[in-house]
């Protein structure tokens, strides 16, 4: 199994390397097993051919067209109807390399997915069994079960998943799930011109990044890190399939700094459940008894 | 259903110029009418940044920086039937229970007559609430399609569910004899059963997100929901008519509910209030205010009800005000998640004060520029 | 380029992943300096400044590649006695006639020439009679091998580049010193034999009135430092549409024939003899063009084209002056031109002067638009401000316009040639939809009906269109030609067998040959069309020879003889590119070479050689006369030997170099619908403004302000400026600014960031410069709307190739939505008119005598339009 960049991401020399990372559409370009995507922030030129192409793939409608001075991001966040989004950080901080003679700025640019989750916040509060993990690992939602619940939503941890009130029901990515099946590369990954976004076998995007970033820390870029890479580095998720190389907080990027599946923490709830119907029990008997006059009997 | 031409045009797609296909296709869209023009209909969902960009999580202390303010976890789509069912479900439960308990002990017939009749109602009332929420409510029976533990809500709606037939059956058959009225009264015993779990499983359903005001009380959260769904309950039974028997019980009941549910109000702003942003709107604004309503008149009930004197009046009073604090509490708990989900530093702030994972995990994730050692 | 050419982009990622450093020279902060090493922000019209403190820089500390330059570049040869520099003339050459505004290049000639033909593209471009068989004493040129002598092009290039100091390049361009020189080292550092260079460009250093010596400048850089015709290295045109390059080969331009032939001059190239004299070269690659023209010839009018008939050449169309576009718009304007073809452009937005373009269509008598949707430019007679304003109501206007859908790429089949010159084939997917036709159709179809039209004629005036060879094979539904058929007549064939040639060294000068464009040669070689290779780059070697095909003879780095020394062997293994094999008397590598295949490297030619004969095996330009690459341009430019630093038509500074403002020889409009603002310091209009594109948009829009999915990603026209400039305007990020010159006013949203920095500059650096970016995709129509940029931009235009100088222009910024939406064009004068005609400011001497054309130029070219 090779892993495809839909171009390489190193185009270094083997011919195996080169042949594995020719966007080859044959059907039986993937086996099962997890699949995901390694975005790299550092070489992401923030053009949205992925935001669009996914948009065009999967024929999501607009957002609206709305102007919002946040630098050059006018969809703002991933939601219902926008499962790729760039964001466009503009700092007062140089990247370290970097020689900026307009003083010191830097702007970050990167771009957002459903990170589908090892452990996935949307999937294990969906009550109607509409969220699913696929043979690729990846979390997809069948929207002809959803009922629009609307859980899935504040339980992912990342703010992925969302309703649009015109459909009801809940969307994001599906990682191309129809593509993935036809053996084609996911199309924001296709679209990518600068391999920002890498898609592949999880074990072999791994260690890519991990080499990526030794490479960046050896050039100086001592501030680029994995998000979410491993369960190490995220336990609260045990890990991302769709993992991020960052170079500042991942607040700046609109990520939380130490996710959780909400599930994670759910035993202590549900043992206060336990005790609240206990002590509604007890609250009913104490109210009968000692409402009972000498408690004699009918 | 809209038909291909609609969705077509919500895309600025040309049906004879292209086909519609792909997953995201199916996506019923009203053309985007939203935005900060004038001649368009609805208003952005969020103003224009006026502000000169300037984003550094290096440089800004950990925590107060964020993504142009934009919310980091999703706001909860649901509506107002939501905190309504939690409090008619809340109120059935508890009622449930308390039928139970009295049909146990027996010479309480009426009072078990219309615990059952609450419970029955409160259940049906809180589908329908459910249902209402939903996006595609003709979908609603897919909530019993599997039963996912992992999921409150699918859990919930098994009780709940549960709770409608054996409150229905508990309701419909009493009084009679036979085999109906032997199921009613095993119906009866079994809404005792599900009732505290339907009462207080609300509450796991909102700490079991993202939300940090929610997330935040995990612990206490259910505590507090249960509490108030006995509040919920004696106070619509303090609404009905009963006898001086049934009273002293309802007040009993109401009593140690309010207290708890006092208690428990407290145990809440404690549980989330470690990390003061999380716990801001509890504290602020409508939600604050509402959170602060509900408290005075959970009070108010507990005082009117311990007036001596059985009046009508003051039961009334007592009920109404019981009945405004425990629904004002709902209404407060969920509009505080929704004010948190809005503010991306109650996340930032709580994960990084080691309210997120870390609570739950040996290690934190410790992420950031420079402070992690490779993994593997 | 991470803007505009994403894709291509992604090879400058993978050069840095592998450890190249990026620099960007940019007024703005854009996504390409977000990830490339060292962004320059620099005001927009000095990279000549830049560029020359560079060229000085490796001149001073010798870090020029000393045996490249000798070898191969034109630094050895004595100019001649007449040349004066603009140092010594304040800014002007010598041969600068100020009663014509042009300049006579006698003097720029090298020394014991007679005259140099020019290269690739040539023109005759000068005044007075023109000269045939120019170069063919090359051979006699003077040369200093020590580089020594005064007049040699080296001493005189170290000369006029020895004012670009640091601080001059700091008060001009605003970048600081110690910026600019780690510039300077990075890139010599990573020149030589070594390592090489690329520069990329595009349209950031063409759309000034002194565009093509920018690139001039680069190129003189790229030649010292011996980064031409090796691999890594070059200047590349990152061009603009999809086929642009194309558009250029095989021209939609009003002076060139298909393969940069020149376009014949009604005055004197009036047959065959004198067009081929007038025009080819003694010397050089160029001594060939009589074969190509009359190749052409054959393949455009076949039996009809034969030797007693000059080959059909007065078929020809001649021209009769300058027909660039925007004297053609001005022409129409003025009520000459009557009717206008408008197939695949969006003029009204995107070029200059929109109000301008507006008012001229509605003078015309009727417009053909092809396009998807009726764009602004077929809504000219109905939208527009002036309209909202009530100055034009649409039932004033007389012109007749036709709207025909035009298919798109996906619906025909077709080659892109692209930046690399890579000729690449699309298929059609899917038909066009309903009465959608592709432009190969229509001008078949046209040209049908046309020949039917004049079927019957006996007009000798018609003969051309009788004689036209026009029949493609057609295919259903839509009867449309098969482009592979015209492909085919692009590449060439031999006319008695029909044979595809497989290279431009067949064409033949007897009329044996029939070829649409000779430096496509080859496209078709074998009856294949190579232009539909797919060979994934994996299964071939690293050049990739087999990806579809490149011209000339798909060959993919031009002038590679220089990526071998003078004696042929590679400058370094890592740089080997082709070298001289001494067994097999060849040049060989990789790549098609780009050499006499056999010549050796020690040929030298007689003094008595003439044609290719005259190209030395050390001399790899072959296009060039003398086969050199030229530091010092003899003949070509119509704005000197050397690039010079003159300030845009409106600037905000004084030159600080010359006396000389603003190119002299620069083409300009004077007219009462174009005033130009004072030549600097005008202070209605303080702030620099410049133009760009953005990612999510293309050019004027009518391909993604339809789409909703492009038109989300950017839905409200905006500018950038700096917060000091926002602060001191009252502006507010998000708010509202209108933006005003004397064409016009306009209102956008305005982004606050400090990507844009004001810039410090003037003497002592103690001005700041403000500087307005703005992206101009927007117009009236389509999903999102907003004001045209174009509706603030004049006329004015380099004189070598016309282009607008859309890259800078002085305005004034205000806060809040104040536009009324007046333009120059309907409303009358925006601001008083007094001292526009600032010439004083910007010539010296005044040029009070040139001629005025007829629809308002003040031109340096010749090139007038003569019809009246
Ligand atoms: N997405 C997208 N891609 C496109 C196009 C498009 O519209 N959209 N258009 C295509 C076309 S037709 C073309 S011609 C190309 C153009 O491609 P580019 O030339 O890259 O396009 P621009 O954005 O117009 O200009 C490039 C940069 O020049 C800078 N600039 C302005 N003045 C100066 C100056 O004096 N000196 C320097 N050094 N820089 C300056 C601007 O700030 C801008 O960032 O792009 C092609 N690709
Ligand atoms: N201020 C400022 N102005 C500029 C520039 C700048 O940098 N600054 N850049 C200039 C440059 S480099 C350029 S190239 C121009 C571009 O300006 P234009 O060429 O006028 O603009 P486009 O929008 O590219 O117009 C192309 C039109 O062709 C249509 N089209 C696409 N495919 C086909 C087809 O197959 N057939 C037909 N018939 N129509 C088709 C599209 O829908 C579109 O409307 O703008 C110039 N204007
Ligand atoms: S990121 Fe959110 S939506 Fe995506 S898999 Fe994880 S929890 Fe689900
Ligand atoms: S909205 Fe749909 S996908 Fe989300 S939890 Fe509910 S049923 Fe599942
Ligand atoms: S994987 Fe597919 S669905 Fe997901 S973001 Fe990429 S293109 Fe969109
Ligand atoms: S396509 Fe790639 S480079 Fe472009 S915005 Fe997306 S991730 Fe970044
Ligand atoms: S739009 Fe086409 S030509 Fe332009 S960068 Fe993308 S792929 Fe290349
Ligand atoms: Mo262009």
């Amino acid at each position: 199994m090779t892993v495809d960049h839909g171009v390489p991401p190193t185009r270094t020399e083997t011919p195996e390397q080169r042949q594995g990372s020719f966007t080859v559409l044959e059907r039986d370009r993937f086996g099962p097993g997890p699949k995901g995507f390694f975005t790299d922030t550092t070489v992401c030129i923030g053009c949205k051919a992925c935001e669009a192409a996914c948009k065009q793939w999967n024929q999501l409608p607009d957002d609206g067209f709305v102007f919002t001075g946040m630098s050059y991001d006018n969809t703002v966040d991933l939601g219902a109807s926008t499962w790729r989004h760039v964001s466009f950080v503009e700092r007062p901080v140089p990247l370290p390399g970097q020689t900026t003679g307009g003083g010191d700025f830097s702007w970050l640019l990167m771009s957002d997915v459903c990170k589908h989750c090892v452990r996935a916040g949307c999937l294990e509060a969906c009550p109607t069994g509409a969220i699913v993990r696929t043979e690729f690992d990846s979390v997809f939602v069948q929207p002809d079960v959803c009922n629009g619940c609307g859980y899935c939503i504040p339980a992912c941890p990342f703010g992925v998943i969302d309703r649009r009130d015109d459909d009801g029901r809940a969307w994001k990515c599906t990682l191309c799930y129809d593509r993935l099946r036809d053996g084609m590369v996911p199309a924001c990954a296709q679209a990518c011109p600068t391999d920002s976004i890498v898609f592949g076998d999880i074990d072999e995007l791994r260690a890519i990044a991990e080499q990526r970033v030794r490479t960046l820390h050896d050039r100086g870029l001592t501030d680029a890190y994995l998000y979410g890479v491993d369960a190490a580095s995220q336990p609260g998720t045990d890990g991302l399939n769709a993992f991020f190389l960052l170079v500042d907080e991942p607040d700046v990027y609109n990520l939380p700094p130490d996710p959780v599946v909400p599930t994670k923490k759910v035993r202590e709830s549900w043992l206060a459940v336990a005790v609240g119907a206990a002590g509604i029990l007890a609250a009913a008997v104490g109210a009968v008894l000692a409402g009972t006059p000498g408690g004699n009997h009918r | 259903m809209p038909d291909d031409d609609d969705r077509a045009r919500a895309r600025h797609l040309d049906t004879e110029r292209a086909a519609l296909g792909g997953v995201g296709a199916e996506q019923i869209a009203e053309p985007a009418t939203h935005g900060h023009g004038d001649e368009l209909a609805a208003p952005a969902p969020y103003d224009v940044w006026s502000r000169v960009p300037s984003i550094d999580g290096s440089v800004a202390a950990l925590g107060e920086a964020t993504y142009y303010d934009r919310p980091v976890i999703k706001e909860p789509v649901w509506i107002w039937t939501v905190p309504a069912y939690f409090h008619t479900g809340g109120a059935a439960g508890a009622a449930a229970v308390l039928g139970a308990v009295a049909q146990l002990r027996g010479g309480l017939d009426g009072l078990v007559g219309r615990c059952r009749w609450i419970a029955t109602g409160g259940s049906a009332l809180g589908t329908v609430f459910l249902i209402a929420d939903l996006g595609r409510p003709v979908r609603f029976l897919n909530m019993l399609r599997v039963l996912r533990p992992t999921s409150p809500m699918s859990v919930g709606s098994w009780l709940l569910a549960a709770m409608s037939g054996a409150a229905t059956v508990s309701a419909v058959g009493r009084g009679r004899g036979g085999a109906a009225g032997a199921l009613a009264r095993f119906a009866g015993l079994g809404g005792g059963v599900l009732g505290g779990p339907l009462a207080g499983y609300t509450g796991v359903l909102l700490s079991n997100t993202a939300v940090p005001a929610w997330q935040g009380a995990r612990r206490a959260l259910p505590l507090l929901f249960a509490g108030s769904s006995v509040v919920a309950a004696a106070s619509l039974l303090e609404l009905l008519d009963l006898d001086d028997h049934e009273q002293a019980v309802v007040r009993g009941f109401h009593t140690a509910g309010a207290l708890w549910e006092l208690a428990a109000g407290a145990a809440v702003e404690r549980e989330v209030g470690r990390v003061e942003r999380a716990a801001r709107p509890y504290h602020e604004g409508a939600s604050g205010a509402l959170w602060t309503a509900a408290k005075a008149a959970t009070a108010a009930s507990l005082l009117v009800s311990l007036l001596p004197g059985g009046g009508r009046a003051r039961r009334a009073l007592s009920g109404l005000l019981g009945t405004l604090g425990s629904l004002a509490l709902r209404f407060a708990v969920f509009q505080a998640g929704r004010v948190s989900s809005r503010d991306p530093r109650a996340t930032f702030q709580q994960q990084r004060a080691g309210r997120g994972a870390a609570e739950v995990t040996a290690t934190p994730a410790v992420t950031g520029p420079g402070r992690r050692a490779l993994a593997g | 380029m991470a803007e505009c050419h994403p894709v291509g982009f992604q090879w400058v990622m993978e050069a840095k992943r592998r450890g190249a450093t990026i620099i960007h020279v940019d007024p703005r902060f854009t996504r390409t300096s977000a990830v490339a090493d060292i962004h320059v922000p620099i005001r927009a019209g000095t990279d000549i400044a830049f560029l020359g403190g560079i060229i000085n820089h490796v001149i001073n500390n010798e870090r020029y590649f000393d045996e490249y330059v000798r070898s191969y570049t034109n630094a050895n040869v004595i100019i001649d006695e007449g040349f004066r520099d603009t140092e010594d003339l304040d800014g002007l050459f010598s041969g600068w006639k100020a009663e014509d505004g042009q300049y006579d290049p006698s003097s720029w000639m090298y020394r014991g020439v007679s005259g140099v033909a020019p290269s690739a593209g040539q023109r005759e471009m000068f005044a007075g009679s023109p000269e045939t068989a120019r170069g063919k004493d090359i051979t006699h040129e003077q040369t200093d091998d020590t580089l020594q002598h005064p007049d040699c092009v080296f001493q005189i290039l170290k000369r006029h580049f020895a004012r670009y100091t640091p601080e001059v390049v700091a008060e001009t361009c605003g970048i600081d010193e110690d910026l600019f020189l780690q510039v300077a080292e990075t890139l010599c550092d990573n020149s030589g034999r070594e390592r090489t260079s690329a520069f990329c460009y595009a349209v950031g250093w063409t759309q000034h009135s002194i565009g093509v010596q920018m690139i001039r400048t680069a190129s003189i850089l790229q030649l010292l430092l011996g980064n031409i015709g090796r691999p890594g290295g070059g200047i590349l045109a990152l061009r603009g549409h999809a086929s642009i390059q194309g558009s250029t080969d095989v021209p939609t331009l009003y002076d060139l024939l298909p393969g940069y032939l020149p376009m014949p001059q009604a005055s004197h190239d009036v047959d065959l003899a004198s067009y081929i004299g007038f025009n080819e070269s003694a010397s050089g690659w160029w001594s060939n063009l009589d074969k190509y023209v009359v190749s052409l010839l054959k393949a455009w009018w076949g039996e009809h084209a034969t030797a007693a008939n000059d080959f059909a050449y007065a078929y020809l169309p001649q021209r009769s002056g300058d027909h660039s576009h925007m004297t053609t718009v001005t022409a129409m304007r003025d009520g000459v031109v009557k009717g206008y073809f408008i197939m695949g452009e969006n003029p009204v937005v995107g070029s200059m002067h929109g109000a301008l373009h507006r008012q001229a269509a509605r003078e015309l008598e009727w417009c053909v638009v092809r396009d998807f949707a009726p764009t602004e430019s077929a809504e000219f007679w109905r939208t527009g401000p002036e309209f909202d304003r009530g100055e034009v109501r649409p039932e004033d206007v007389a012109t007749e316009v036709f709207f025909l859908p035009a298919a798109a790429h996906t619906e025909k089949d077709g080659a892109f040639t692209n930046t690399q010159r890579l000729l690449q084939w699309h298929n059609r997917a899917v038909e066009p939809p309903g009465d959608c036709r592709s432009e190969l159709w229509f001008m078949y179809h046209l040209g049908k009906r046309l020949k039917r039209l004049y079927a019957e004629s006996t007009d000798p005036k018609d003969r051309p269109v009788q004689h036209l060879q026009w029949d493609y094979p057609t295919q259903p539904p839509h009867d449309e030609p098969q482009a592979e058929a015209v492909l085919k007549e692009i590449n060439g064939y031999e006319v008695a067998t029909g044979e595809t040639l497989s290279s431009f060294q067949q064409a033949a000068v007897d009329g044996s040959t029939a070829i649409g464009c000779w430096i496509y040669t080859g496209c078709y070689a074998a009856g294949t069309n190579m232009t539909n290779r797919r060979e994934p780059w994996y299964v071939q070697d690293w050049v990739a020879s087999k990806w579809a095909w490149a011209w000339p003879d798909n060959r993919r780095i031009l002038y590679n003889r220089a990526s071998a020394d003078p004696q042929g062997r590679p400058w370094s293994e890592r740089k080997r590119y082709v070298w001289w094999d001494g067994e097999q008397e060849r040049w060989v590598g990789p790549d098609s070479v780009d050499f006499i295949t056999d010549r050796r490297p020690d040929y030298r030619p007689a003094l008595d050689a003439t044609g290719t004969d005259t190209i030395a095996g050390n001399s790899p330009f072959i296009m060039q006369a003398d086969g050199k690459g030229w530091l010092f341009v003899p003949s070509g430019l119509l704005d000197g030997p050397l690039p010079t630093h003159y300030e845009p038509q409106e600037s905000v500074i004084p030159n600080p170099l010359y006396a000389q403002q603003c190119n002299p020889a620069r083409l300009e409009w004077e007219r009462r619908d174009n005033p130009y603002h004072r030549a600097f310091d005008d202070e209605r209009f303080p702030c620099v403004l410049t133009t760009y594109r953005l990612t999510e948009h293309h050019t004027a829009g009518g391909m993604s302000r339809w789409v909703a999915w492009l038109a989300e990603l950017q839905p409200e026209l905006f500018c950038e400026i700096s917060p000091e400039l926002a602060a001191e305007k009252g502006i507010d990020n998000g708010g509202w600014a209108t933006i005003t010159t004397a064409r016009g006013e306009i209102e956008c949203r305005a982004l606050v960031t400090d990507r844009v920095r004001p810039l410090r500059m003037g003497k002592g650096r103690r001005r700041t410069v403000h500087q307005i970016g703005l992206p101009y995709h927007w117009g009236y129509l389509g999903l999102v709307t907003g004001d045209v940029v174009n509706e603030l931009i004049p006329f004015v235009a380099d004189p070598n190739v016309s282009i607008q100088e859309s890259k800078c222009l002085t305005a004034d910024i205000t806060a809040g939505r104040s536009s009324r939406g007046r333009r120059v064009v309907t409303s009358g004068p925006l601001v008083p008119m007094s001292g526009a005609r600032s010439h004083e400011d910007r010539d010296l001497p005044v040029v009070a005598g040139r001629p005025r054309g007829q629809h308002g130029e003040r031109m340096g070219a010749t090139q007038q339009t003569e019809e009246t």
